[in-house]
């Protein structure tokens, strides 16, 4: 059997796939890996999959889930797995990759065990770490997860990196992907986290603010960065964080940011200076600005903002740029060609912007000798390398840049844009809300007492990646929680006691401390399925298997 | 007090009969004179709608409760008594004539209120009624009789209640008569001839899109009192582009008449688009107007039951099938596969090589191939994943020319990819498994199966076209030029124009019918000239005319030659606006101390004191609903100095 020419197959068809450089990196650089954080990951994965077998809801519901856990019916919806199996392929990318990833685990066990024996402190820092960008997924997490459990106990780092070795190889077998991420942090560390197929940016970002501690503003934002066509993205919250990875190849060097960024929402803090179409910034009183941003994004369609004029395109393997007139609408770009009026019916279609991101081009005047360092690209998000399939255009100053991407992003997105304004907005307030109460006001409000167990349920939820719960219900919840909280808040109590205030906030995400993490986890896995002794691992299958 | 005769014609008794005489006084009331006439009439029938027309004031007396004398009125006064809902014909936005009882003596945005609600069309604050345009009458036409849908038997009195009978209102369900007006109005007509297209008036300019404005009914006056009598033709159109809470399940005929008036926008080129945007609303006609002749009432069915039904279809038939071992109905389990000899082309390699036959096998959503059927069980020579792909055919039935043209994304790039298919089955097939899984979904889709079927239709459609030009069409083609302005007839052939619609059409073709509306509309919604009413002003201090484009949320102020916007103004910063009636003046006032004023030209200054004001009125609806209409609000925004 001879290899199929990979080159030329595109790369989407492998669902397994990771940037062997960011581990690389990641482990040349010494730091630890995160085994305890994983470790908490497959946990919950772990619990997870105990969730979902059991037979729950009725009618197709609950058919549809006692399918997916029988190996023959995975077929039927996962066509991907089965056609894999088919033919026998020997080393799909898939069982590759994860080779790997387990190599790399071993080896950074290793410094695990140095690390437990140096300081205990290492443990705190142990988050900010290492990674990767690999999937990983699952089946039958069963077995694994009992010895998982049993090992936990005992707490040793080298077999809790065995253990995530045979977890992991279980993992691979899932129909859910998880992808373990390394994410770049502003002050040059990183932080690596394990990220599932499902999660939405928004989500990614919620639990990194949870865990880094760096304060709650709108404008954290998850930025990709192609080092090779110097651009980057902001991703947007409602985006799945997995797919747009995915796109990456193999020996990526791109990166994952988690910065803040004010071009992220400045639409909609300054919506006059985007939405009017008006050359000169301005103020705008706020209620003005509530009121243009609800005509804009509340009626019963999307108005793109008028955009036109001047900007330099570059020429298709050339260096020179070219100016040209171009105006946005709601169907994509156009331009005006040579010698004919900007009447609608004769403007020629430059692209439209179903399968196109837009990029803000860096330092091109050197790179691309660009008129300004204002640029911004258009491409499809699965081109990583030069193509003349990536569109450059450049700006005048940085104020047209700035309402060109905006307004493009308005034109793709709409109405979406300003859902996920609203919702980092509630969050923020939430999160404001909650650093700003102390233990002792949760104590004195009587309608709270129940809280904190509810809180505690949330976060086993969501770490185990089985949240049901919508974003927004989620911040319904929150908000629900933090109103109750407010309204303890005006009754008079007050106080400042950070560390209560914090556990409490993490609603859906890991507390700082990894071991801790564990502890609480395994505790609700204790709690969660009573009865179960390490020794069986058949009360963890699901009773339609049996 | 003295006693003096009052002669007052009474309709009913036809328009030879002498007017009817009555003794009264001059402090005896409307309602008594009403009384006396009744009597005098010996005709027993309910009287309850007439009431008194002053013909020379041209004014109803409907204050029944006044005297003779509080009116006014004297022995020299001309007065008709007639009932106050009289026929009228209504042209519809779907060019459809209908003929109703509207009310004659209401301010004629209460008469629309009326005729929104015997139609059962939400939101009636939305929609006027304008004079139409003089139809050019050719020898040949004067004979042909208009097809008129009447509802003047519907009782007034039944049209109160909105609960539904078989899918319509109670009073549509009367009579199989006035449930096919019903239809009429709730479901999308078939696209139009060409001819039909070409024959209507078509504005060139800002300037003949301006007159259309000066059509517009004053909205605080009765139909009488401007001049409309029984029978007279007017048009219901929606007015104020500003549309409140639409719901398709409540707005079946709101939807389909609003649909009809953008489609028509489009194709007598009232708005403009581009030649992009014109495919792609062409592409949406041509599938609503498929779809709702299918199935007019066509449940939107959720993706996720979709997938469930096929996939527990699927089992179904395995587990009826023989095959035992696990292994065998695993190969049975998986989706279905599609496999054929292609012929293969990339046309940016530097090779010289042309159209190379393979052996292709389709499954989920990628191809591959493999160099003969008997080497299909190896390693395919390649693999080509078609999901986030792009599609496009390359059709010529008359040339037996079955191309599909692929655009492939990767991480160098797009490569392109044509396949070449033998015949138009085959084409078919691969063609809607390609576009299935440009969106990620398998053959297993339970959508394969219609794409396969309007793909199909579509080159039956370029075949009919091709044809020569005796074969009549049947019934189920179209043909591409009724969907687009006749811009594009004289552009394009027809046989042209139907693979740039097929090419749109294939993003819209899985819509709902619901969908396909709202998604057309949508698009009508984002076009940037939509909304804009124009009307052309004469600024104060300015020499020369210019035009005024009145929109939902702006005022813009339009150079008239070169027809580039040259201000905007937003409601949002308007202090006050101000009508000057006597030098008929409009004058506004904007945060800033920034002050205009301008006078009319083409359009009276009431239509355009309306359209700001209606618009404001708009503005001010809540989004909560069943909220109800603040018919004194509206009038007091737009009712100038005869509301005072």
């Amino acid at each position: 059997q001879k290899a199929p020419l990979r080159q030329e197959t595109n790369m989407a068809n492998f669902s397994y796939r990771f940037s062997i450089y960011n581990i690389n990196e990641a482990l040349n650089q010494g730091e630890n890996v995160d085994l305890d954080a994983l470790m908490a990951d497959l946990c919950s994965i772990e619990q997870e999959l105990s969730t979902i077998s059991k037979p729950g809801g009725g009618g197709g519901g609950m058919a549809r889930l006692g399918l997916t856990d029988t190996k023959v019916l995975t077929h039927v919806y996962q066509p991907h797995l089965a056609a894999a199996g088919h033919h026998g392929r020997p080393a799909l990318a898939s069982n590759f990759s994860l080779d790997d990833i387990t190599a790399q685990l071993e080896k950074a066990s290793l410094s695990m065990d140095e690390a437990a024996r140096q300081s205990s402190s290492h443990s705190l820092s142990s988050h900010r770490r290492t990674g990767s960008v690999g999937t990983v997924s699952e089946h039958e997490v069963n077995e694994a997860a009992m010895r998982i459990k049993t090992m936990l106990e005992e707490q040793a780092a080298k077999l809790k990196a065995e253990k995530i070795r045979v977890a992991l190889e279980k993992i691979k077998e899932a129909q859910v992907k998880k992808l373990v991420i390394r994410v770049h942090l502003s002050d040059e560390s990183s932080k690596t986290m394990m990220v599932d197929e499902r999660q939405t940016v928004r989500q990614v970002v919620d639990s990194l603010l949870d865990k880094s501690h760096c304060g709650f503003s709108p404008d954290w934002s998850l930025v990709e960065t192609i080092n090779e066509l110097q651009m980057e993205r902001i991703f947007e919250d409602h985006e799945n964080l997995v797919e747009n990875l995915l796109n990456w190849t193999r020996d990526s060097q791109n990166r994952l940011m988690f910065t803040e960024r004010i071009e992220k929402y400045a639409l909609f803090k300054n919506p006059q200076n985007y939405l009017l179409g008006r050359k000169e910034t301005c103020e705008m009183a706020d209620r003005n600005k509530e009121a243009l941003l609800e005509e804009c994004f509340c009626g019963s369609s999307v108005s793109v903002p008028e955009m036109e004029g001047v900007l330099w395109l570059k020429e298709d393997g050339k260096k020179s740029w070219k100016k040209r007139y171009f105006l946005l609408r709601a169907s994509g770009i156009y331009y005006v060609p040579k010698g004919k009026a900007k009447a609608s019916r004769d403007l020629v279609c430059f692209l439209q912007l179903d399968h196109v991101n837009v990029y803000y081009g860096q330092d091109y005047k050197s790179k691309y000798k660009a008129p300004t360092d204002y640029c911004m690209v258009l491409k499809h998000p699965q081109i990583q390398k030069k193509s003349q399939y990536i569109k450059y255009l450049c700006c005048d100053d940085v104020r047209t840049l700035h309402q060109w991407i905006n307004s493009i992003r308005i034109a793709k997105y709409g109405k979406q844009l300003y859902i996920n304004f609203q919702e980092a907005m509630r969050r923020t307030e939430a999160a404001y809300d909650w650093s700003s109460l102390s233990s002792s006001s949760i104590k004195s409000g009587s309608s709270s007492s129940s809280l904190p167990e509810s809180q505690s349920n949330h976060s086993s939820q969501s770490d185990s990646g089985v949240s049901e719960m919508t974003s927004s219900g989620h911040a319904r919840s929150q908000s629900v929680v933090s109103s109750i909280f407010s309204e303890a808040w005006r009754r008079g109590t007050q106080g400042e006691v950070h560390t209560h205030t914090h556990t409490h906030t993490h609603t859906h995400t890991h507390t700082a401390p990894t071991h801790i993490h564990l502890h609480t986890n395994l505790h609700t896995l204790h709690a969660g399925v009573p009865g179960i002794s390490t020794h069986t691992p058949c009360s963890f299958m699901s009773p339609c298997m049996q | 007090m003295a006693v003096w005769d009052l002669s007052v014609i009474v309709e009913d008794l036809g328009v030879d009969a002498p007017p009817l005489t009555i003794g009264v006084t001059s402090d005896l009331h409307i309602g008594g004179v009403i009384l006396k006439l009744v009597e005098k009439t010996q005709i027993k029938r309910d009287w309850s709608d007439h009431a008194l027309w002053w013909e020379q004031k041209q004014q109803w007396l409907l204050r029944t409760a006044w005297t003779l004398e509080k009116c006014g009125i004297h022995a020299d006064a001309r007065l008709v008594f007639m009932p106050q809902h009289k026929p009228l014909r209504l042209g519809l936005p779907n060019g459809i004539t209908l003929r109703l009882r509207a009310s004659f003596s209401s301010p004629v945005f209460h008469t629309v209120l009326e005729i929104c609600k015997m139609l059962n069309i939400r939101h009636p604050e939305e929609l006027s009624l304008l004079r139409p345009l003089e139809e050019k009458k050719k020898k040949k036409d004067k004979d042909s009789v208009e097809e008129i849908y009447d509802l003047t038997e519907v009782p007034l009195t039944s049209v109160s209640q909105p609960c539904l009978y078989n899918g319509m209102p109670a009073h549509f369900a009367d009579s199989p008569k006035t449930e096919a007006v019903y239809k009429m109005l709730s479901v999308t007509l078939q696209p139009p001839a060409p001819e039909a297209i070409a024959k209507l008036y078509r504005p060139a300019s800002v300037v003949d899109k301006a007159h259309i404005n000066s059509r517009w009914l004053d909205s605080s006056r009765s139909l009488m009192q401007q001049g409309i009598r029984d029978n007279d033709r007017l048009w219901l159109r929606f007015k104020y582009f500003a549309f409140h809470d639409m719901e398709p399940k409540y707005d079946a005929v709101r939807l389909t008449q609003l649909y009809e008036q953008a489609r028509w926008s489009i194709l007598l080129e009232d708005i403009d688009c581009t030649e992009e945007e014109m495919m792609l609303f062409g592409a949406l006609q041509y599938h609503i107007s498929k779809v709702s002749q299918s199935e007019p009432q066509m449940l939107t069915s959720s993706a996720a039951m979709d997938d469930l039904e096929s996939a527990l279809q699927c089992l179904e038939v395995k587990m009826e099938g023989e095959s035992s071992s696990a292994s065998e109905m695993l190969e049975n389990m998986t989706a279905p596969v599609l496999n054929d000899y292609l012929k293969i082309f990339r046309p940016k390699r530097l090779t010289l090589k042309g159209y190379k036959q393979y052996w292709f096998k389709f499954q989920d959503t990628s191809i591959s191939y493999f160099k003969s059927k008997e080497e299909s069980i190896g390693e395919p020579i390649q693999q080509i994943n078609l999901k986030g792909c792009e599609v496009a055919p390359d059709v010529n039935v008359a040339a037996q020319k079955f191309l599909i043209r692929l655009l492939i994304p990767a991480p160098e790039g797009m490569n392109e990819v044509y396949l070449r298919c033998e015949n138009e089955q085959q084409y078919a097939q691969w063609m809607a498994a390609c576009r299935l899984a440009s969106k990620g979904k398998t053959l297993a889709d339970s959508s394969f199966q219609s794409e396969i079927e309007s793909i199909r239709t579509f080159l039956a459609m370029q075949k009919t076209n091709s044809g020569s030009q005796g074969n009549a069409p049947t019934d189920d083609s179209i043909n591409t030029h009724s969907l687009v302005s006749p811009r594009y007839h004289k552009k394009y052939k027809a046989k042209q124009l139907t693979p740039r619609i097929l090419e749109a059409y294939q993003n819209v073709a899985q819509l709902s019918l619901t969908d396909a509306l709202m998604r057309f509309l949508q698009i009508w919604q984002a076009l940037p000239d939509f909304g804009i009413s124009y009307v052309v002003v004469r600024f104060k201090g300015s020499r020369k005319d210019e035009v005024l484009g009145i929109a939902p949320n702006r005022l813009i102020r339009i150079d008239l030659g070169v027809g580039d916007v040259v201000k905007t103004w937003r409601y949002n910063n308007m202090r006050q606006w101000n009508v000057n009636w006597d030098i008929r003046q409009v004058a506004i006032e904007f945060d800033g101390n920034v002050n205009i004023a301008f006078s009319c030209v083409t359009a009276d200054c009431k239509i355009v004191h309306e359209f700001i004001g209606g618009y404001i009125f708009m503005s001010t609806r809540s989004r909560e609903k069943g909220n109800t209409l603040n018919e004194e609000l509206f009038h007091k925004l737009t009712g100038g100095h005869e509301a005072l």
